[in-house]
């Protein structure tokens, strides 16, 4: 008599990392959810004293749009490389994940020539204070990002990368994702609206 | 046909170091271990500050302890501090890094070794946060006469204490979410894991908003001047929301959740309806959000007179009413059938749901503006009602699920003594703050007589209970520790001594042994 063997039922579980991923990004976005609250509030009650908040011309609008177009086009090449994973198209998972950490280093590098550029002192007002600790937190979200993509790359080439085991990827695209989410706050709330 | 070599063999056997084991383990048990202890050590540093507090209010104008304001208010903030972070949520943390996982028949915790590093991380930051108090820094000073450089360490201790706890709750939460076991959906899971799950993502949405507050105070303080948020005097005021109504609800909300678990168990009755818990419990926990009600957000109106603060205030008490009344009735419907004596941690979970309802009903009356009790005392009684009662019931879940996390069996006895020395201090301290709230004390008493309110009217009387309910709660304390290092000389414990049958006592731990950090793929069973 045959007999046939089958291997044990694997649990259909939902993805831990992304689950994880997804938990820890949700802090990190509470974080600056609370920044942006206390900044939108001081804001707000200078302006109804008929105070100044950013010194006149202190702050430009081409740094910040361009930063902006920098980070949404990221978006952009994160789902391709999610895409790319999920279709086991190595090439183009290399090539999306490093021109995705290709865009975070520039827009960390033009943030800093940007606040080189202005010369704004960190104590000249509360304003300036918020726009450092803002601009510097997210410069240190995205930095995150940079080195999460790095270790992706590092595991791609290593064959890692497949798309029976894409949960890293997802990840990190969750929180890539949510970097521009943040950018995108910072450029309406700050850039735009000064 | 493939083969072991000896080599493969061989890197499995190295026994590690004590050290090593403590450092480099990934057993969420031995996590749970190390939450534990560290919280009860600094729960003891910490009540040692309260009483240290409570004998300078006997005599307010000599200021014989500290010999000024500004000590004192380091101290002051410092048990706050210390009682909510340092103590109690991290001892909540180490019960859930144990124990959940089991519930959820999980075997381990999902990614261990961010369980353990945030473990390390706040165990850093807790350092930081006491060595900042200790050496005159702490979170500003009325007189502004604090090191910049001490307040400057004590905010990097709070952040890294917030980041650890953070990163422990993600993956406690995580291990809810995505590993339970086959069959268990979210309605079905043990009313602790539940509660953790609830309260878990409440700090997990206002956490970060403190670590928000303490970033902007931080980068002022150390800028060139302090211009803002980094002027000493007023960093209390920006970070206090965290410690008082209603956030101080979130951090205790894991009580409901052990008082759940152990009553049905230790009364044989089921709860009249599990379903109706776990509603109550997740809106206790929506209700307990507090991060709004903070000065920076007194734009016109107070936030603590508009009325999304007074309407949570009121609301909340008929919740944890009804929770208790759930819980009694399982009692109620138990007390017959049992023919053993009811088990220590039985009274002590009650007891604890009951001191968090006073510390409910003291939060809803504070929120009456007539009454104008918001900087008074009340403020230090609730805190004290609610944080005590989290302490009273996390000394009941030791006693419960000590011997599922140790292995080992513990003096009961001593045990609920120390529990019942805790909840005598609690009363002794609370009710008298109440009372003195109501006569107009100050709740930071600045040592000058007029915050001190009447004391012809008899608030110094109050401040001497106050000062024998703070020894009770050291006392309580120690017991606890004394209770745990007990228990690690004890006999063997039996497999599931209080005759559960639920999944934590029947799930055996798995040892994660994967060479890939974040897969975290092979596991190793037994160890």
């Amino acid at each position: 008599m045959s007999s046939t063997t089958f291997s044990a039922a694997v649990p259909n579980r939902p993805r831990t990392l992304v689950v994880g991923s997804a938990l820890a990004t949700s802090g990190v976005l509470v974080f600056f959810g609370g920044l942006f609250a206390l900044y939108f509030s001081r804001r707000a009650d200078a302006m109804a004293w008929g105070m100044e908040w950013f010194p006149e011309g202190a702050i430009r609008l081409p740094p910040g749009g361009m930063n902006m177009a920098t980070m949404a086009l990221s978006a952009i090449t994160m789902m391709w490389a999610v895409y790319s994973v999920i279709n086991s198209d190595r090439i183009h998972s290399y090539l999306a994940m490093a021109i995705t950490a290709v865009m975070g280093v520039a827009m960390l590098n033009q943030t800093v020539f940007y606040f080189n550029d202005i010369a704004l002192p960190i104590d000249h007002s509360e304003a300036t204070t918020f726009l450092f600790v803002i601009v510097g937190a997210h410069m240190a979200m995205v930095l995150v990002g940079v080195f999460w993509l790095g270790l992706l790359l590092l595991r791609a080439l290593g064959g890692q990368d497949t798309s029976r085991n894409r949960d890293l990827v997802s990840a990190a695209a969750l929180y890539w994702y949510a970097a521009v989410a943040v950018y995108m706050v910072i450029w309406l709330g700050i850039y735009i609206a000064k | 046909m493939t083969e072991t070599t000896a080599d493969t063999i061989r890197t499995g056997d190295v026994v590690p170091t004590a050290l090593e084991a403590a450092v480099t383990t990934t057993d969420h048990l031995r996590i749970g271990r190390a939450w534990l202890a560290s919280g009860v050590l600094l729960l003891v540093v910490s009540l040692v500050a309260g009483l240290m507090v409570s004998a300078e209010r006997m005599d307010l104008t000599g200021m014989a302890v500290f010999g000024d304001v500004d000590s004192l208010f380091r101290f002051w903030s410092a048990y706050r501090v210390g009682f909510v972070l340092l103590a109690v949520v991290p001892v909540f943390v180490g019960l859930a890094t144990a124990v959940v996982p089991l519930q959820v028949g999980a075997s381990s915790i999902v990614f261990p070794r961010a369980a353990a590093l945030g473990f390390w991380v706040w165990v850093l930051g807790a350092v930081f946060t006491v060595a900042g108090f200790a050496i005159d820094g702490g979170l500003g000073t009325p007189g502004a006469v604090s090191r910049t450089d001490a307040v400057a360490l004590t905010l990097l201790g709070l952040l890294m204490v917030i980041g650890g706890i953070c990163c422990a709750t993600v993956c406690i939460l995580t291990t809810i979410v995505a590993g339970r076991t086959a069959g268990m959906d979210l309605s079905r899971v043990p009313l602790f894991t539940w509660s953790v799950l609830v309260a878990g993502s409440i700090w997990l949405v206002t956490l970060p908003v403190l670590a928000a507050n303490a970033v902007l105070i931080y980068v002022d303080l150390t800028g060139r001047s302090a211009i803002a948020f980094g002027v000493e005097d007023t960093i209390w005021g920006q970070l206090s929301w965290a410690f008082s109504h209603p956030q101080v609800y979130a951090f205790a909300l894991p009580l409901v959740g052990i008082a759940g678990d152990i009553v049905p168990v230790a009364a044989r009755r089921r709860h009249g309806n599990h379903q109706a818990l776990l509603v109550l419990t997740a809106l206790i926990g929506v209700l307990s959000f507090g991060a709004y009600a903070q000065a920076a957000f007194d734009i016109g109106t107070p936030v603590r007179e508009q009325a999304v603060f007074v309407v949570e205030a009121f609301l909340i008490v008929p919740l944890a009413l009804l929770v208790l009344v759930g819980l009694v009735d399982v009692l109620r419907r138990g007390v017959g059938s049992r023919r053993t004596r009811m088990p220590a941690p039985l009274y002590l979970s009650v007891l604890s749901v009951f001191l968090l309802l006073d510390g409910m009903v003291l939060g809803a009356l504070r929120a009456v503006a007539p009454l104008d009790l918001l900087e008074r005392s009340t403020t230090g009684a609730q805190f004290t009602f609610t944080i005590g009662a989290a302490l009273l019931a996390a000394i009941a879940g030791t006693l419960w699920w000590g011997d599922l996390i140790v292995g080992r069996v513990a003096p009961q006895g001593f045990g609920l003594a120390s529990a019942l020395a805790v909840a005598v201090g609690i009363v002794l301290v609370a009710v008298p703050d109440t009372i003195s709230g109501f006569m107009g004390l100050a709740d930071f008493t600045g040592g000058d007589r007029g915050g001190a309110g009447n004391p012809e009217a008899g608030v110094d009387v109050l401040n001497t209970v106050a000062l024998v309910g703070s020894a009770h709660l050291l006392v309580g304390a120690l017991g606890w520790l004394v209770t745990g290092v007990l228990r690690l000389r004890g006999a063997r414990s039996l497999a599931d001594p209080w005759g559960a049958h639920t999944l934590e006592w029947s799930t055996s731990s798995v040892k994660v042994t994967s060479e890939s950090p974040l897969l975290d793929a092979a596991v190793e069973v037994g160890a």
